[in-house]
């Protein structure tokens, strides 16, 4: 059974050769007719179809196309045509900490993420001591964000995150954060999700962590899919494609 | 956050009604935190605000007495006239940037977008709310008492919240593409301003272009404050067809316009 199915998706970005975002420069442009612009295929016909349950990983080199593709599945771009379906409730992690208001406590902004995460003021409620607890930020709870270090703020993103329960995880190589000792727990709590049958999009460049967590990957490049399956053999032909270059 | 049904096209008008109803905890606490950052988390800012229409309804009064002084209630009118005119100019020129200033909220996750306007104009509908309160006792002691049709004031508050939203939603889906609107805004809303009974009485316009000035939204609300506020007359049901009209009119043509170009704000920012 498929938790994503993603049919034939392909994104174009336009980069004009003049940014024009006025009206005065868009005035211009007309009595000019300057209307070039380059046309850039950031995705080509991607398909895939990922298994519940399953942790799939997706690599590439920088500008392959990884992360408009996630963000298309996350519903923040829309393809230029293609479709993509996602089961469930979804969480997207494309960054930690969306909407963290400096001046208000971490308290309160647990409850302002979790809310922009889609989570009610009562499950936070039922939550709020796990949260804290995993953040290991018990002692701060009611201190100011704009007082937090950078360390403390990502925990307290991840912690918030990780506990919205999501049926479907995407997620943007935001793993990477917090001591050596944060990134084991965060690890442990992704294998978690997959004993617990929850479908997982994993993106990143941190190939090692790709081979541990996702049994299929996907290998990208300049937009279209080079190479999918078993995460062993994807990763070894994302190493042949790099030494012919 | 997605729902996950996968759709990537457009959504109807309402499907995203729907949605927004299911996020009614996001957008009240998105109205919250931008009080709370308004107003710097004082109780005092909010009386700060309150002190430059104030003011400037007093100035104007000073000036204008002489030539408007013997129009009936000029002064109560000034005062109600530029408070309703703050609930729209700061709707509107605050709610302009209610996309660009959200960037994260657009590009890193997936929140039905018209939240991010509905928040911000609920916002200053609450500052707005706040103002006419402390404007109350203002009225009952400058005219005596208090027209009970004081009564039909959140009706009428609610219909100009609408208009205003439209407006809010058309404006701030446009900005993201042209940078320029905030000082475009800026010229067409004092034009507005001054083509609005607010700093002069109605009985000033000449018959022969009546017609036309009333053909600003504006006009017909300032109107319908004064009628209910300090006047005491039931609006005209011509008046309340047409501020409702202006209503629904600018909330339609605001959130078909957003949906069309809310697709491609994420490349946009």
């Amino acid at each position: 059974m498929s938790a994503i199915i993603v049919d034939n998706i392909s994104k174009k970005f336009r980069i004009p050769h003049e940014k024009k975002n006025t009206v005065f420069q868009n005035i211009v442009g007309l009595i000019k007719r300057q209307f070039s612009y380059e046309e850039f295929w950031a995705l080509k016909d991607v398909s895939f179809e990922v298994r519940k349950g399953e942790a799939f990983g997706i690599i590439g080199r920088n500008g392959s196309g990884k992360s408009t593709l996630l963000k298309i599945m996350a519903k923040v771009l829309y393809p230029d045509s293609g479709s993509a379906s996602l089961d469930g409730k979804v969480a997207s992690f494309l960054q930690l900490g969306v909407g963290f208001q400096p001046e208000l406590t971490a308290r309160e902004n647990v409850y302002i993420y979790s809310s922009i995460l889609g989570v009610g003021r009562r499950q936070v409620d039922r939550l709020y001591d796990e949260i804290f607890d995993f953040a290991e930020l018990r002692k701060f709870e009611n201190m100011k964000l704009k007082n937090f270090s950078s360390g403390m703020n990502v925990r307290l993103a991840f912690a918030t995150a990780i506990h919205a329960v999501p049926d479907t995880l995407l997620i943007d190589e935001v793993l990477a954060v917090g001591d050596v000792a944060f990134q084991k727990k965060c690890r442990d709590k992704m294998n978690e999700f997959k004993a617990e049958g929850k479908t997982i999009v994993f993106v990143s460049h941190a190939l090692d962590t790709v081979k541990e967590l996702c049994q299929r990957s996907m290998l990208l490049n300049e937009g279209r899919i080079v190479s999918m399956g078993d995460t062993e053999k994807v990763i070894n032909d994302y190493w042949m494609m790099l030494k012919v270059k | 956050m997605g729902e996950g049904e996968g759709d990537t096209k457009t959504l109807s008008s309402y499907n995203t009604n729907h949605k927004m109803w299911e996020r009614r905890e996001l957008i009240w606490n998105l109205t919250v935190v931008d009080l709370k950052n308004r107003y710097q988390n004082t109780s005092l800012g909010f009386f700060w605000s309150l002190l430059s229409p104030l003011l400037l309804a007093l100035v104007l009064y000073f000036i204008f007495r002489h030539i408007f002084g013997r129009e009936e209630n000029f002064a109560i009118n000034l005062l109600v006239g530029i408070m309703a005119w703050r609930f729209f100019a700061n709707g509107t020129s605050s709610a302009l940037g209610a996309i660009v200033g959200k960037s994260g909220l657009v590009t890193r996750v997936y929140i039905p977008r018209q939240i991010l306007v509905l928040s911000n104009t609920l916002t200053t509908l609450i500052s707005s709310l706040l103002e006419f309160i402390v404007l109350l006792p203002i009225i009952f002691v400058l005219l005596g008492y208090l027209p009970v049709t004081v009564l039909l004031f959140p009706l009428v508050h609610i219909i100009f919240f609408f208009f205003v939203f439209g407006a809010g939603l058309l404006m701030s889906s446009l900005f993201v593409y042209f940078r320029d609107l905030n000082q475009i805004w800026q010229v067409v809303a004092q034009v507005l301003f001054f083509c609005s009974p607010i700093i002069y009485p109605l009985s000033i316009i000449p018959d022969s272009i009546m017609p036309y000035y009333r053909l600003n939204p504006v006009t017909q609300f300032i109107i319908m404050y004064h009628d209910v506020m300090v006047a005491g007359h039931l609006p005209s049901l011509f008046g309340i067809v047409l501020v409702i009209g202006f209503a629904i009119a600018a909330y339609l043509v605001g959130s078909f316009v957003f949906r069309k170009l809310q697709r491609r704000f994420a490349e946009e920012m």
